[in-house]
């Protein structure tokens, strides 16, 4: 009975790491750039959520719109004039690009913000669901309906909207797309910042559920990079599966063998793409 | 751009001092002074200053943070002219996972040497010699912490080391302090394996990790109820795992029964499947040995999950302002291990004189009160100062021979190094947190405030 409350746990968990890995699985799917400044934008989603709650007292979730379309206007800005520069370069110089803005990022982070640790604490952090002898954090639920919401939303974007299926076109053949006259530059700004955006929803999931300085997010780079690549690159179910997998391989794998928890983890995650080179659900090019 | 701006600066800098104890140097009867002392503080000088031009970022954060001493020395400062440098080397972490402990570590390094200066430096026959400190960012990374500290004594000549922040990295750095003979004080390192290693070069103001422990072991069997099981999760670090096994060994020696005992990968910070695990088991007093991350997640989890033992206890976390900002109500009875408050009694034979008065000292500079990891950090470098001025000298093995035979009471606490370099002395102090403020609870002799036992349940609060 008591592994219910693992299974709990781990699908809590998992729906933060797919939202952390939703944004990060776009940008490589359409735009083909691994964006190691993901945890920059999480990073900043989590500061600006935490200097909204500090200031004037606005609940995190409740000023989730304001830090997307803040993210997604730093995402956008930084494609269109920065990463535009480099974007028919080779995978390897957007990956040093964006590992550049990172450390950039939160070195600058760490000199405006100090080292301090922080949360953001509403009224119910830490305050949890009782059903039975379960315990189910409030800050998590939340949480996880805010994850399948967005997920949701991006679904429907991509697939009944002309912007969406602009996007979707343009990861499908980036010639062809020009040639019917689809704004590449502005389509891949607009991708990038979707994908900014979303990061920042997952800090601000992170500021609520955990303390954090500048320095905390450093491991979510590579999380989203082995979400996606479980679940699937080029999907965005895959995205979300990705992340509840991983989340409860983690929990489980942390009552069995904890000191070995990240061995375990990434050894599954080696066997899944062994047996299924394409990630759990995913398809070649981004076909949702 | 700002590179270029702060190295002219530094240039200038160097430059000026380079002038001014070339002055000084030539009033100084060369002949008679021990030809290391006097070539090297001209020396140390230049070098320092185009060392620091390779290291622009990371060094002016120590340039910038040192004004003129902004605490406040005790009978008269000192204005007359320096007979030269003593150069110490500390790779610290001013960024990473541990960033702010590093800072504190350097904070108080840095007040140490602004306030010995302003007496009048450390003296060695009848010679007053400035206190000047590189420092370098080791990124809370052990491997990155022994290279720096090479550059210190490789490139930047200097005469002695500081410790870094960690036992991981000063694991490192003291196998570069042995094998160039230079003597390195240990500040923040305190598991045994560092000396362990049979070094003679290396030696450790901070109580070593087994001890961390023990005093909420002590502290809690005081109480009543008696607890009778204790489990015990700790961060897989060399630091982490001593102080774990140090309490398990003790608890147990004490009679109690160790239900739970895992380890987990250090800086995790998803601990909800050993708390779900822990919880199960439904032990009295629940230890941590970790980083202050790892202890804000965990109150955190504990509370979401409901886990309600009679005591927390950490061996990292409670003691640094952060946990209470941080968690607020929720750091309430948490018990914390720590090396010093400035609560206790000591008399120090150094400028800082008692705990409460270091505390006033750090406060007025850095607006905060002195984590412990600070105190040490300052108290480090008072031994350096007793030993240098009982060597009479800096030669290396002249300065490593009066480290080993200190016997004082410092505002951090006694300080005499057994024959591993350990300070065995110094007992270890619990701290409680009792309605937003920290009380020392343990030991009994210098507590200013009673334990508050059991913890009541988070439903209760």
């Amino acid at each position: 009975m008591e592994y219910v409350q693992h299974i709990v746990n781990g699908v809590l968990a998992g729906f933060l790491l797919a939202l952390v890995a939703l944004g990060f699985s776009m940008v490589w799917g359409i735009l083909n750039i691994i964006n190691l400044a993901h945890a920059a934008f999480i990073m900043m989603g989590a500061f600006l959520s935490y200097y909204m709650w500090q200031k004037i007292g606005l609940d995190p979730f409740l000023g989730l719109p304001i830090t997307m379309v803040a993210l997604f206007v730093v995402g956008f800005l930084l494609q269109k004039y920065v990463i535009n520069l480099v974007i028919r370069a080779s995978l390897l110089v957007t990956l040093l690009l964006t590992f550049g803005i990172e450390g950039l990022a939160i070195n600058l982070a760490l000199r405006l913000f100090t080292a301090n640790t922080r949360a953001v604490r509403p009224s119910y952090a830490n305050a949890s669901l009782a059903l039975g002898s379960l315990r189910l954090p409030y800050t998590l639920l939340i949480g996880a309906g805010v994850t399948i919401l967005l997920t949701l939303l991006l679904y429907l974007f991509l697939d009944h909207t002309w912007t969406g299926r602009s996007i979707r076109a343009l990861a499908l053949d980036r010639t062809a797309a020009s040639l019917i006259g689809i704004d590449i530059g502005r389509t891949y700004a607009l991708t990038f910042g979707i994908g900014a955006a979303l990061a920042g929803a997952a800090g601000t999931l992170i500021a609520t559920y955990n303390g954090f300085s500048p320095g905390s997010f450093d491991p979510y780079n590579v999380l989203a990079f082995s979400i996606v690549v479980l679940g699937g690159l080029g999907s965005i179910p895959g995205a979300l599966v990705g992340g509840l997998v991983f989340g409860l391989v983690s929990e489980f794998a942390s009552v069995y063998a904890l000191p070995q928890r990240e061995v375990i983890i990434f050894a599954i995650l080696i066997l899944v793409l062994v047996v299924r080179p394409t990630g759990l659900l995913g398809k070649r090019g981004y076909n949702i | 751009m700002r590179c270029s701006r702060s190295l002219l600066l530094r240039l200038t800098l160097g430059l000026a001092v380079t002038l001014a104890a070339a002055a000084c140097g030539s009033n100084n009867n060369a002949a008679k002074n021990t030809s290391p002392v006097s070539s090297a503080p001209a020396a140390s000088a230049t070098k320092a200053a185009s060392a620091a031009a390779t290291a622009a970022a990371t060094s002016a954060a120590s340039a910038a943070a040192t004004p003129a001493a902004a605490g406040s020395p005790s009978a008269g400062a000192y204005t007359g002219p320096f007979d030269g440098t003593i150069l110490f080397g500390a790779p610290v972490s001013l960024t990473g996972s541990t960033a702010k402990e590093g800072g504190y570590t350097h904070d108080g390094y840095e007040l140490w040497k602004d306030v010995y200066n302003a007496a009048g430096g450390i003296v060695i026959n009848g010679k007053h010699y400035k206190i000047d400190i590189k420092y370098y960012d080791d990124q809370s990374n052990a491997q990155l912490s022994a290279t720096l500290a090479e550059k210190l004594i490789k490139e930047d000549h200097v005469n002695f080391l500081l410790g870094p922040y960690g036992t991981s990295p000063t694991l490192q750095v003291s196998t570069v302090a042995e094998k160039n003979q230079i003597p390195m004080v240990d500040t923040n390192g305190a598991a045994e394996s560092i000396f362990k290693q049979g070094y003679s070069y290396v030696f450790g103001v901070l109580s070593p990790a087994p001890k961390y422990l023990q005093g909420i072991i002590d502290m809690a069997l005081a109480q009543n109820p008696k607890p009778t099981t204790v489990a015990i999760l700790s961060a897989d670090d060399p630091f982490s795992v001593e102080a774990a096994e140090g309490a398990q060994k003790y608890a147990q020696s004490k009679g109690l029964n160790v239900v739970y005992y895992q380890k987990y990968p250090s800086a995790s910070t998803n601990l909800t499947a050993p708390l779900t695990e822990v919880k199960n088991k439904n032990p009295d007093l629940f230890l941590n040995s970790g980083h202050l991350e790892e202890s804000v997640a965990i109150m955190q989890q504990a509370h979401q999950l409901d886990f309600n033992p009679k005591g927390f206890g950490f061996s990292v976390g409670p003691s640094l302002p952060d946990f209470a900002t941080t968690l607020k109500a929720d750091a309430n009875y948490v018990f914390g291990a720590t090396q010093w408050t400035p609560q206790l009694k000591y008399n120090g034979d150094d400028l800082f004189k008692t705990p409460a008065n270091y505390a006033m000292m750090y406060k007025q500079r850095y607006g905060v009160d002195p984590p412990y990891q600070a105190a040490e950090s300052t108290a480090g470098g008072v031994a350096f100062v007793k030993a240098i001025e009982k060597a009479g000298s800096l030669d290396p093995k002249k300065v490593r021979d009066a480290l080993a035979s200190l016997d004082f009471v410092s505002f951090y606490g006694p300080i005499k190094f057994n024959e591993i370099g350990e300070n065995v002395t110094k007992p270890m102090v619990v701290e409680q947190w009792q309605n937003g403020q920290k009380q020392t609870v343990w030991p009994l002799e210098a507590a200013a405030a009673k334990p508050l036992w059991p913890t009541p349940s988070w439903s209760q609060r």
